[in-house]
């Protein structure tokens, strides 16, 4: 992703020079969306981290509250123990006592009216975090401060991760995922940049002194090609010739995910 | 089968017009100022009849024996007239003098340059020198095929894109030749230049539908870009400093009247202004290319020519250290012509050709460069046989060996990357065709031809077998020199023209095409690295079948010509991408991320010209549709292709205002692509993602824009001459959509809005260019 956007950026950079590349909004007639049901659910190696969000499709040009769909019946299963979630805000459905064990394949059922929605979901092996440091970097020309990320990645499986990155407790609207294609068995910084702000924005900036949060995630390949898809077809960025619908791992007519995930957390004070 | 019977029909036909007392005149048509060979120039019988030259000026009429009046004529030429008795075979060399010398003065043209309407020939564009001069172009920089997108049929895929959409196609659909080579990527700095040189452009043919059977391999379009082979006469250099790029032209005679060479090169310096730039952002950015064509022919004897030509060039853009991309296209051309007899003319090459691309990212520890390329080693031999005054055959071989080096990435020792090869791809394409150019009567004219071709994939290699949803069931694994598989196809041509009156006339062609060789990018926007993907046991060969037909019409004398062709076209084994398809990811089975099924093209084109006068110009319409139906995409039911465009509008206008002045003006208009754009949103995470309901069932705005030009001759001084270009791109600062995106609007995070953004305002441009 990041290779395609300096292309663009260089290309969009090239044009500004010649002074001419402009930027507006403009208003378009889209069609209405379907109501779909959108599903989050994440199940992970820790207690407390277990929550359903159900929530639904809307217009374009609606705001962007999204209010939660309630009245579901939400379980989690493994080999015949199933938990009942219970709902303790709108569309907002917990059971803080499950977690679950690595080397698991975990399943969803929501029951909504009539309608039946399900999932299953592998809880791969966890893969230790090293470290979080801060690196600079020079940026398109700013030396910028990144969050870096170290492990070994082992290498007698295939492994698939995401990372969330929280700033001065914001979380950071990005995808971040990779899997260890080119880079099996080896030590692994990966480093979550934040591109395509505007110069002007200064949500994300890294100063000294900042608190940064980093959540490493072991995730299944479905939830991986999720994201991936997610990240590369449907953020309204518009690079793909395709945008579409990330796939996804749930079956009925739905969209969203169910990922059985480990999650390891780091915090750091920016030096 | 088939193809023995056409040959025997010929044979026949052929053998009856021989038995009558006739003999042949035969020879070769030159421009007398350069000693260029002259492609296309006409050979007049008065009385009737009469041929054309061949892409290496070579003619050959049979007349009875007689008296005869010849009239040798060529755009932009002075015409000969020869009178002579024909008792034997003779040969008759011709060298056409200039109407006009001068660099910058229009040359308004004779008879010559008006198309056809006799011969079968139809979706033929040809561009004059002149069309290519004046027409006002991004920067300055003349470019025929920015030009060759005026006309109808013949779409640009939008600012900043490369490819161009010809009667439905899509962008890799064009086999784009420059004098016999296949080049697989014909632009510059992201399509805002093409790789063609025009100084060193010496003919350019389209054909958008009824494509001769010596053409293969591509389903929309054949570009053929032919090189001049350099003044045998004089030595000369021309040359252009224009606002980012300076060009440089040096021709002349190795051997007077015998052999020539030339060398043309170019070279952008956008970048050096990058550093001037006082934002950090882009100083430290790299951004240019450079190219030279290169040609040197020599006689060998009166029957004997040599032709080595080459084209070189590069691109280069870099993001700081950060990122780099450089890529380009090398071609080697060497042919032989051989004249066996008066009747029958041959020529043989050996063509190369290369298209290449090295991705370098080096940011922290990730360190790799990933390389990419195709090649290919190409045989021709063509016979060109002129049995008698009303058939003109031609029959020919063609093969070629392909690799394909999908992806090789290479690390340094520290990086956390691991060196990569995918396996190269290797596959041999055969071709064999004869056709016929038959003059049934005055009226009445066919040309019929049959390319049978043969493309096979080669081993070493793994190869799969996946399911509908895409996943891998079975890798089978094939050694070198194994044939994997082998697709052969019949690929029928046939043209008919019926001469309606002396100023007009009926076409009718019907085409297959096919294609096995596949440009995978699921990007809005063209770019480099798009994959060349050949066909393979899942990949079947695309094939199209076009049906077109057309009314031709010299009006006010011949000053004014009106075209109306019409098509539709069937297209099977067309390749879409599954949702969320991720091509770019280093992978041996791209096939799980394609989805494949047909198509449908048709529209109608209108063309009203101007040709010659003070006032020139031409207004080009397209009304058309295209749509694909591919199982997996919108419910299985039909959908607009990204390159439908129901209306395209072009006008284009010049104007010689006096000696020293030429104005001129094109203006276009065209329906927006076929996009997706979200319905509705939702959240993931917190964040604010779209949701979709179908594939491209939306359309990008309306483009139209203004451009303006003018060209102003400078005093001339013996040899020396020069001009001043001045050119005002997208006059009135129309903000034709590049992309649009969507995301949460900055002033209310509460709301979501779509943005464009546009690439050009206003662009003025001058540049001078000299010629001694």
């Amino acid at each position: 992703m990041t290779m395609r956007n300096s292309f663009i950026y260089t290309i969009l950079g090239a044009a500004l020079l010649l002074g001419t590349s402009c930027e507006k909004e403009i208003d378009l007639n889209l069609n209405g969306n379907d109501n779909k049901l959108v599903i989050e659910a994440v199940l992970t190696d820790t207690k407390g981290d277990c929550v359903v969000k159900l929530s639904r499709t809307k217009d374009f040009a609606a705001d962007n509250s999204f209010a939660g769909v309630s009245g579901a019946k939400v379980q989690i299963y493994h080999n015949g123990d199933t938990t009942l979630l219970t709902e303790t805000s709108t569309g907002v459905y917990v059971a803080p006592e499950l977690s679950g064990t690595s080397g698991n394949t975990y399943g969803l059922l929501v029951t909504l009216g009539n309608e039946q929605y399900t999932a299953t979901s592998y809880m791969p092996s966890k893969v230790p975090m090293d470290s979080l440091s801060i690196v600079e970097e020079d940026l398109f020309g700013d030396i910028t401060k990144v969050a870096n990320v170290s492990f070994k990645d082992p290498a007698g499986e295939t492994n698939y991760y995401r990372f969330q990155q929280f700033i001065r407790g914001t979380k950071v609207k990005r995808y971040y995922v990779r899997n260890d294609d080119l880079t099996n068995g080896n030590d692994i910084n990966t480093r979550l940049y934040i591109l395509g702000e505007d110069d002007d924005d200064h949500e994300y900036d890294i100063n000294s002194g900042d608190e940064i949060t980093v959540e490493m995630l072991n995730i299944d390949a479905a939830v991986y090609k999720y994201f991936f898809s997610l990240s590369s077809s449907a953020t309204g960025e518009s690079e793909s010739a395709t945008p579409a619908n990330p796939v996804s791992n749930i079956s009925g007519n739905a969209i969203g995910y169910f990922s059985a995930q480990t999650v390891e957390r780091k915090t750091i004070k920016v030096p | 089968m088939k193809s023995k019977l056409l040959l025997i029909a010929v044979l026949l036909t052929a053998g009856k017009a021989m038995a009558q007392q006739k003999h042949t005149i035969s020879g070769t048509i030159k421009s007398k100022a350069k000693g260029e060979t002259l492609i296309g120039a006409t050979v007049r019988v008065s009385g009737g009849g009469g041929t054309t030259t061949n892409e290496y000026g070579f003619y050959s009429i049979t007349l009875t024996d007689g008296n005869h009046k010849l009239e040798f004529s060529s755009m932009g030429l002075q015409t000969n007239h020869l009178e002579f008795v024909l008792r034997k075979d003779t040969v008759v060399n011709i060298s056409l003098e200039d109407e006009s010398v001068s660099l910058g003065a229009v040359t308004i043209t004779g008879t010559s340059t008006k198309r056809s309407l006799s011969t079968p020939q139809m979706g033929l564009e040809k561009l004059t020198t002149k069309e290519m001069k004046n027409v006002p172009v991004l920067l300055g920089e003349r470019d025929a095929i920015k030009v060759i997108q005026l006309l109808p049929g013949i779409k640009s895929a939008g600012d900043g894109n490369a490819g161009m959409y010809v009667r439905g196609g899509a962008a890799d659909q064009n086999l784009i030749l420059l004098d016999e080579a296949p080049v697989y990527n014909a632009s510059h700095l992201l399509g805002f230049f093409s790789t063609f040189n025009s100084d060193a452009i010496k003919d350019i043919a389209v054909y958008k539908g009824g494509m001769p059977a010596q053409y293969g391999g591509r389903l929309s379009s054949v570009l053929d870009i032919k090189m001049n082979d350099g003044n045998n006469q004089d030595f000369g250099v021309s040359g252009g400093v224009g606002l980012i790029s300076a060009k440089l032209n040096v021709e002349g005679p190795i051997q007077k009247d015998k052999s020539s060479f030339l060398v043309t090169g170019r070279r952008t310096y956008a970048d050096m202004f990058l550093k001037l730039s006082s934002d950090s952002s882009l100083n430290k950015n790299t951004l240019y290319f450079y190219d030279i064509n290169a040609k040197m022919n020599y006689e060998l004897g009166e029957k004997d020519k040599l032709y080595l030509s080459g084209y070189f060039g590069k691109d280069k853009l870099g993001v700081g250290d950060l990122f780099g991309l450089q890529w380009g296209n090398t071609t080697a051309t060497l042919r032989w012509n051989h004249i066996f007899n008066n009747k029958l003319f041959s020529n043989t090459s050996l063509i190369y050709s290369n298209y290449d691309y090295t991705i370098s990212i080096n940011s922290g520890s990730v360190n790799a460069d990933i390389y990419s390329k195709i090649r290919d080693y190409n045989l021709k031999e063509e016979l060109q046989w002129y049995p008698s005054s009303s058939h003109n055959i031609r029959f020919g071989i063609n093969s070629i060996y392909h690799t394909i080096t999908p992806g090789q990435v290479t690390t340094s020792e520290t990086s956390q990357i691991n060196a990569r090869t995918l396996e190269d791809r290797y596959s041999w394409e055969n071709a064999l065709y004869v056709t016929d150019n038959w003059k049934m009567s005055d009226k009445l004219s066919a040309t019929y031809g049959l390319r049978v071709s043969a493309f096979s994939v080669l081993g070493k290699g793994d190869f799969f077998n996946i399911d509908k949803e895409g996943k891998i069931l079975d890798t089978l694994h094939y050694k070198s020199g194994d044939f994997v598989k082998t697709y052969v196809n019949l690929e029928p041509r046939l043209a008919l023209s019926y001469k309606l009156n002396s100023t007009s006339s009926l076409k009718a062609s019907y085409v297959r095409n096919t294609q096995n060789l596949h440009l995978i990018s699921n990007s809005t926007t063209s770019s480099p690295t798009d994959k060349w993907v050949a066909s393979t046991n899942i990949i079947k060969p695309e094939i199209s079948d076009q049906y077109s037909i057309g009314y031709y019409k010299d009006l006010f004398g011949g000053d004014y010509e009106l075209t109306v062709e019409t098509y539709y076209k069937s297209l099977q084994n067309q390749i879409d991408y599954r949702d969320g398809a991720d091509v770019n990811t280093v992978s041996n089975a791209i096939e799980s991320e394609l989805l494949f099924g047909k198509g449908r093209a048709y529209g109608i084109e209108w063309l009203f010209k101007k040709r010659v006068g003070k006032f020139s110009g031409w207004l080009s319409y397209t009304l058309s549709k295209t749509e694909r139906q591919i199982d997996g995409i919108n419910n299985n039911k039909w959908y607009n292709a990204r390159q439908d465009r129901t209306h395209d509008i072009a006008i284009v206008a010049m104007y010689q205002v006096s000696k020293k002045w030429t104005l001129s003006a094109n203006w276009i208009y065209y329906t927006g692509d076929a996009v997706t754009y979200p319905s509705g949103k939702y959240q993931i995470d917190g964040q604010t993602v779209y949701y979709f309901t179908g594939r491209n069932t939306y359309r990008m705005p309306n483009y139209h824009r203004l451009d303006l030009g003018a060209t102003l001759q400078l005093k001339k001084r013996k040899r020396w001459s020069s001009e001043l270009a001045f050119s005002l791109y997208n006059a009135y600062g129309r903000e034709n959509a590049y992309t649009i995106t969507f995301e949460d609007s900055k002033e209310d995070p509460n709301k979501t809005v779509a943005k464009q953004t546009a690439l050009f305002k206003f662009i003025p441009s001058i540049s001078y260019n000299f010629k001694f």
